[in-house]
């Protein structure tokens, strides 16, 4: 048996494991709490294309969640299309509103750009608290909007369940780790590497960065508003604190970074991690200590970052190696 | 016809006059290297040609074709490569990885690019150091993968700026039958270098700039024994490595 | 029009509040080039602390201030000595380190949610204070007192910062690891006791504009954040690293504020400050006053 092989088989179990879990977690309360963990999974992944490939630190992309949820939500309400649609249209939405924030932004240095993407996606969250209408298109400003479960299918993208939800956003996350895996592997994701390290030398090599970077964040913000259908699907009621909050854009920053950014296995990691952190302590101490998962992520991101700043995936995939290594001896060739 | 051009280039910043009204010309196959004491203003002419800010008068032909201001990814496509004088690996990456970057610049697909890369680091004798990080290299073999990065973009011109400097005597010996061995390949290589035994042994020609002005220009021979290179570099002899 | 004036004074009174909370965020980012993610909690730790200090002693809100500040001074040293040097350590090269952003972020999201923990979510206000609810009548103007005093401190507060960066040894020290810390090293100069130095000053003045606030403002945990983006918006119009910037910056802001809602809502006032914000950042990243980075 060869490395790869090892691998592959390594990742069917975990893909049987996953398939399965619905059939043995019967609870309601704990298969929400995975639909959430792998929709965090599913965002912090998307997120990474552009927070971990391109090397930059953008903390606003709960807005483009915020898109793809209201567009959606929209014209379904509105005109009756099919949330699978709007999905669609989202995303193409978001894409575009990705590229407008990122052509002047990623000019700017780091600290910079963090700035400028907060305040981009506080300012559309404040506009969106402010109108009721754009145009011929309702917002309903803070109060949000209701989505009425009245008709259920797959083709309406409703289910009264939320087993189909899970296989959805299991496939989602599936999708979204191939896709970033055949990124990572293909010349935009060398160039990206390169561009986010070196940009002289990559510049220097033929690597036109801004444009690089700027496809990473096409992509990454089309990804992005997927998740925000999917929000809207399975909870049925949006508002721009629920969707496009500051502290969902910290929240998915945080848990690729903890996980490690760059890499393609350390999203899901952070997620896997911190998720449950998150909705267990808000379940068992939400009363009596409130805000609690938050100092825990705090001090977990700070000791992360002092001790192990690529993230909690590096010591994993080193002591991965090293038993490849010792199994099948030689190098193991770097993911 | 002459692979690189470079007419009355002038090149200010502000009130400081980095080069003067300087004029090369670099033929196909030639290896002409740039020397001058520091500050004489050799890498602005280099960051001129290579894209990195254009001329502030002047001209820079490449192929015939007037490439002021374009950009280095564009020239890059074009045939010119570069290097850097202070070494910019991507360092968290393999070796292999950092030359498949410039690999690709000729080709979308991977395995091509891997397989272009590993010819490469065969050329230059680095190929058992493909796996190794290249943050974790030493400054010999980082100035090797310098060069092989970008070799692998497949250049018609190569401007290596300073690959020499921090080698020592044995390595420098190497590093020239290397850049030697490139002219076989159909290349033109235009270098800047301190070390003296190295360029004269290497060059064809050589330009001197002192203070952004061109005074010499000949056959190594010629200019060893110019005056005005010599005083130039007075203190400097011909010999120190 | 005589709304339009008292409503401009008031606001640039508010707004040289925000001067003063903002003050701190550009001396930290100016000499250590980072932007502290913190510095809302810090100020809203400055609040708390005036807050306890005039309940627990009965005295005049400006009076302790001696408490305040030496209890900042350390807080913010500390933090800086702990959490933040030793990043700078291990990543000596890069002249801007993201990470510490990250780090930043993170005391954040401890430093607010502790205190909403220890201090529960409530809004606090110092019933009875000696500023509480006064207005100075200027002719036909009503001039807010506690802000007038908030003015004072401001300036105040940014005089002595001038006077120390400009005319004490440690200030000049500040003022050359700002401009180059790596010749300020061999000068002799310990870069990270100035960095201690440094972020502990602009955690006292986060403390200065935590006790103006204290007669006037609610207390509660989340406060920092309102301050937190404010702040940085300031710093960015004014100039990172200067101080004049800061209380300029300040001083807009709250005008635009203040007058803003007079002619529109008060959200869509806030959705100019962020559009503002926006063009300087892409026009003129050095702001106002800046000193010009190689952004």
């Amino acid at each position: 048996m060869n490395p790869s092989l090892y691998r592959k088989l390594l990742l069917i179990i975990a893909a049987l494991i996953a398939l399965g879990l619905p059939l043995v977690v019967t609870s309601a309360t704990y298969l929400h709490i995975l639909i959430l963990l792998f929709l965090y999974a599913y965002l912090t992944t998307s997120w990474n294309l552009v927070g971990g490939f391109a090397g930059v630190l953008p903390l606003g992309h709960a807005t483009f969640v915020g898109i793809g949820a209201y567009t959606s939500t929209i014209l379904s309400l509105q005109y009756g299309i099919s949330p699978w649609i709007g999905m669609l249209v989202g995303a193409v939405l978001s894409s575009i509103v990705g590229v407008i924030i990122g052509l002047p932004t990623f000019k700017m240095r780091g600290a910079y750009f963090a700035l400028a993407t907060i305040a981009f996606a506080e300012g559309i969250r404040v506009m969106f608290e402010n109108i009721d209408y754009l145009g011929p298109f309702q917002i309903n400003g803070p109060r949000g909007l209701q989505i009425p479960p009245l008709k259920t299918g797959l083709a309406h993208f409703m289910f009264a369940d939320k087993e189909p939800y899970y296989y959805i956003i299991l496939a989602m996350l599936a999708g979204v780790l191939a896709l970033t895996w055949v990124i990572s592997r293909s010349k935009l994701g060398y160039y990206l590497v390169a561009g986010g390290e070196e940009p002289e030398a990559a510049q220097s090599l033929g690597v036109n960065v801004a444009r690089a970077k700027l496809m990473a964040m096409a992509m990454s913000s089309f990804l992005t508003a997927f998740a925000g259908t999917f929000w809207a699907q399975f909870t049925l009621y949006i508002h721009p604190k629920s969707v496009m909050s500051l502290d969902i854009s910290f929240e998915i920053a945080f848990i690729a970074l903890i996980g490690g950014r760059g890499s393609i296995a350390g999203p899901v990691l952070g997620a896997m991690l911190l998720r449950p952190v998150s909705d267990f302590s808000r379940i068992y101490f939400g009363s009596t200590l409130p805000g609690l998962h938050l100092i825990i992520f705090g001090v977990v991101l700070i000791l992360v970052m002092l001790f192990q700043p690529r993230g909690l995936q590096e010591p994993l995939t080193r002591a991965y190696r090293r038993v490849m290594n010792g199994r099948f001896g030689g190098k193991e060739a770097a993911a | 016809m002459n692979i690189l051009e470079i007419q009355q280039v002038k090149k200010y910043f502000g009130g400081i006059k980095a080069v003067e009204s300087f004029s090369l010309n670099v033929g196909e196959g030639e290896i002409v290297g740039l020397i001058g004491p520091n500050g004489a203003g050799k890498s602005t002419l280099f960051n001129c040609v290579a894209g990195v800010f254009p001329p502030t008068s002047g001209d820079i032909l490449f192929l015939g074709e007037k490439i002021n201001g374009q950009k280095p990814w564009d020239l890059c496509h074009k045939g010119l490569a570069r290097t850097f004088q202070i070494v910019k690996p991507f360092a968290s990456r393999t070796v292999l990885y950092n030359v498949v970057v410039g690999a690709f610049a000729t080709t979308d697909k991977r395995s091509e690019a891997e397989t272009r890369a590993l010819e490469v680091l065969r050329h230059l004798r680095m190929e058992e150091k493909k796996d190794l990080r290249a943050g974790n290299l030493t400054i010999a073999d980082r100035k090797r993968l310098e060069i092989a990065k970008a070799l692998a973009t497949q250049p018609k011109l190569l401007l290596l700026d300073e690959v020499m400097a921090g080698l020592r005597p044995t390595e420098v010996d190497e590093m020239v039958a290397i850049i030697k061995h490139l002219r076989e390949y159909g290349m033109t290589i235009f270098v800047i270098e301190h070390i003296m035994r190295a360029i004269m042994a290497l060059s064809d020609r050589i330009a001197v700039l002192h203070f952004g002005t061109k005074i010499a220009e000949g056959t190594p021979q010629e200019i060893a024994r110019d005056e005005r290179v010599i005083k130039a570099y007075l203190g400097e002899d011909y010999g120190a490595a | 029009m005589l709304f339009i004036l008292e409503d401009t004074i008031n606001g640039i009174l508010m707004g040289s509040i925000y001067g003063l909370a903002a003050l701190g965020l550009t001396l930290i980012f100016g000499v250590l080039k980072v932007i502290n993610f913190a510095h809302g909690s810090l100020l809203m730790v400055g609040m708390y602390v005036a807050y306890w200090a005039v309940i627990l002693t009965g005295m005049h809100p400006y009076l302790v201030l001696v408490i305040v500040v030496p209890i900042m001074f350390v807080f913010g040293y500390l933090l800086q000595d702990i959490l933040i040097k030793p990043i700078f350590k291990a990543e000596k090269d890069v002249r801007e380190p993201i990470t510490v952003i990250i780090v930043t972020t993170g005391v954040w999201y401890i430093l607010d949610n502790l205190s909403l923990l220890v201090f529960g979510p409530q809004y606090r206000n110092i019933q009875g204070n000696p500023l509480q609810g006064k207005m100075l009548e200027f002719g036909d103007m009503m001039i807010s007192v506690p802000k007038l005093w908030g003015f004072c401190a401001a300036i105040i507060t940014a005089a002595l910062v001038y006077l120390f960066l400009q005319k004490t040894r440690m200030g000049r020290a500040v003022r050359a690891t700002s401009l180059d810390r790596e010749a300020a090293s061999l000068q002799g100069i310990n870069q990270y006791k100035i960095y201690n130095v440094t972020f502990g000053i602009g955690t006292a003045v986060a403390g200065v504009a935590g006790a103006a606030l204290v007669p006037f403002f609610n207390i509660f945990p989340s406060v920092g954040v309102l301050f937190d983006i404010k702040c940085f918006i300031i710093v960015v119009l004014g100039g990172l690293g200067s101080i004049g910037g800061a209380l300029l910056g300040g001083m807009i802001v709250g005008v635009i504020e203040s007058v803003g809602p007079q002619f529109m809502t008060a959200t869509w006032t806030e959705a100019i400050v962020y559009g503002l914000f926006l063009v300087f950042l892409f026009l003129k990243p050095s702001g106002l006053f800046g000193v010009k980075y190689d952004w």
